[in-house]
């Protein structure tokens, strides 16, 4: 069953001076429980994507649909809203808010979507569990290493039970021990809990993990394999 | 939890905020305080106002204020005194003769306004009696009669005690009439202007010197109990006394009037002003709070938090910054109010002011409300500061916040 599709994506900025096109056509499908890695070269376009399906950034032309809805059309407003309940996030530098607790960071999201106390919590919880971090719930960022913040990020990313998560260079900061155990934490999210994973990466070890990679150069998809 | 975060992110600089948190605090301080000093100026100068000089409530002749002729008088005065007497609202009533003359002394002559007077009576209307600094307050029935005088005519004409002065004055004939009388006490009030230009007699010698019928006086002071309606007392004196003209304090001391309603707008522009000065303060520490959380800001909308709670978001951390520091300048400030609410603050760069009735020694005064509409305007400061950064954050594009660095 495919959750996303793209149609003919382009993405050209500075239309109206010295036009990049970076985005040049692409069609996309991604079907509920990928891992998938968007890898390649920086500048061919990959972030750019991610930000378009992910309801970040409008496409010049095309479509973006997600399980039938054509978030391209809706206004900002709906926008925001599709997807705080629909995409969950998980950013290179992991943006976690650095005033709450690990707790109250994962159970952040859920307070914007409106569910009650007592459901966030429970959820809050058994996450932070999933993620290995059940003994920090208390702790800030400020006290958790970078490979623990990256996994608050990816409790917080999947506790508003999005349709998929987009990882935008999850691993980039962190060592590879760290690296390792998030994957495999992801992984594991991934193959139990049918988590959509979307990463975009130049990590060899995120790509080594996933299960279809595909690669964008010159804002076109060059390759396409699934494993 | 945007509650929370807000008030949380306050403290994310603490040094930063603490400037700005001391800032608004000693502002505040500097309102508040402002504002009970002149407060309890203006307050002792309109107890002073009412109880030494004019009274509640004044009842003459229609015309008598306008021209106030030693002819023009009232009539069966002591049963009108005696009706006021018992109202219920009525501390006390006292009638007065009044006349204006020359005091003649070695040291000068000086034209004065003298006030014939029960003093049993106007010590229930005015409190000259309890200002007497030195003799008596015309109790002494002695066979020359006495005159009480205040302290400033006292050092203009170097006048002492029961030394004797004549009094000149044109009684109700148009005749000359000159009258010796004897200095019995020196009074002091805080209108120094007063001082120098008015003295008390008897109402019975007063009413002979001006060769007056009996039972007859100028003026009948009123003063009512503590929290009286004081205009609804006067319409119903105006009422039963439908030919005399009966005028409130209001009306007699325009000049006290406008005093007490300017007195808070001027403060309420004072403290407008000190707002305005921590308004650009708070403007500037949002801005950076807005430029150094781009990154998050952005996150936060990418994750799917609407731009109007971000927008609350910031004003209420702004709000937060204001209240906290405003409310503890204006807790400090307050209870240094309450400290000079007993014992007064004594400034003798202010003795200059006491010709025009201001006292040296000020009481502070600040009513409760006062303080809360403060507080008020402190909340709205901090909605107000908040606005252009708030903008400035919303209008941020999350896919572009996110990349900042």
């Amino acid at each position: 069953m495919n959750i996303l599709e793209t149609k003919n994506l382009h993405k050209i900025y500075d239309e109206k001076t010295v036009p990049v096109h970076a985005i040049n056509g692409i069609n996309l499908t991604i079907k509920k429980g990928e891992f998938t890695a968007i890898v390649g070269p920086s500048g061919s376009g990959k972030t750019t994507l991610l930000n378009m399906i992910g309801g970040l950034d409008k496409p010049t032309e095309g479509e973006i649909i997600i399980e039938g809805i054509k978030i391209h059309e809706l206004s900002p407003h709906k926008l925001t809203d599709f997807r705080l309940r629909n995409i969950g996030f998980v950013f290179q530098a992991y943006n976690l808010i650095p005033v709450l607790t690990a707790e109250e960071n994962v159970e952040f999201i859920m307070n914007l979507q409106g569910q009650h106390k007592a459901i966030r919590e429970k959820r809050t919880i058994e996450l932070l569990e999933a993620v290995g971090l059940g003994d920090r719930l208390h702790s800030r960022p400020g006290k958790l290493s970078g490979g623990q913040q990256q996994r608050v990020a990816v409790a917080r990313a999947i506790a508003s039970k999005p349709k998929f998560v987009l990882a935008d260079e999850p691993t980039a900061n962190l060592d590879s021990k760290s690296t390792e155990n998030l994957l495999d934490m992801m992984e594991k999210l991934n193959r139990e809990e049918e988590i959509t994973f979307i990463f975009s990466t130049h990590d060899a070890r995120v790509m080594k993990k996933a299960r279809r990679v595909i690669t964008v150069d010159d804002g076109i998809i060059v390759s396409d394999e699934t494993k | 939890m945007i509650w929370s975060i807000a008030w949380r992110n306050i403290w994310r600089n603490k040094l930063r905020s603490l400037i700005m948190l001391s800032a608004i605090a000693i502002g505040l301080f500097a309102g508040v305080f402002s504002t009970g000093f002149y407060k309890g100026m203006a307050d002792t100068r309109l107890k002073t106002g009412i109880k030494t000089e004019v009274s509640h409530i004044q009842i003459h002749l229609p015309g008598y204020t306008v021209n106030s002729e030693p002819g023009r008088y009232m009539e069966n005065t002591g049963s009108i005194v005696e009706k006021i007497s018992r109202l219920k609202e009525a501390e006390g009533a006292s009638r007065r003769i009044l006349a204006e003359c020359f005091f003649k002394t070695a040291h000068g002559t000086r034209g004065i306004r003298i006030i014939g007077i029960e003093p049993d009576r106007e010590s229930k209307v005015t409190d000259i009696f309890e200002r007497v600094k030195e003799g008596n307050y015309l109790d002494d029935d002695s066979r020359i009669p006495r005159i009480l005088v205040g302290d400033k005519l006292r050092e203009k004409l170097k006048l002492k005690l029961n030394s004797k002065v004549p009094v000149d004055i044109v009684d109700i004939n148009g005749n000359f009439s000159s009258r010796l009388y004897k200095i019995g006490g020196f009074y002091s009030t805080n209108n120094t202007g007063y001082d120098e230009m008015t003295a008390f007699v008897k109402y019975e010698e007063l009413r002979s010197q001006l060769d007056l019928p009996e039972d007859v006086a100028h003026e009948i002071a009123i003063y009512l109990k503590p929290d009286t309606d004081v205009e609804n007392v006067r319409q119903k004196l105006a009422g039963e006394f439908s030919g005399l003209e009966v005028k409130s304090w209001r009306e007699i001391n325009k000049d006290l009037a406008y005093l007490t309603e300017s007195m808070d707008q001027y403060m309420l522009i004072f403290v407008w002003i000190i707002l305005l000065a921590l308004c650009f303060g708070i403007i500037n520490t949002m801005l950076m709070v807005v430029l150094e959380r781009t990154k998050e800001l952005g996150m936060l909308m990418a994750i799917g938090m609407h731009k109007s709670r971000v927008f609350i978001m910031i004003i209420l951390e702004s709000v937060f910054l204001s209240l906290t520091g405003g409310l503890f300048g204006i807790a400090i400030g307050y209870g240094v109010i309450k400290i000079f609410e007993k014992r007064p603050i004594v400034l003798e760069m202010m003795r200059g002011f006491e010709q025009y009735g201001y006292s040296a020694e000020v009481y502070t005064s600040l009513p409760l409300y006062m303080a809360f509409n403060i507080a008020g305007l402190v909340v709205v400061l901090g909605v107000v500061s908040a606005i252009y950064p708030a903008l400035k954050a919303i209008r941020l594009s999350p896919v572009d916040a996110i990349r900042t660095e």
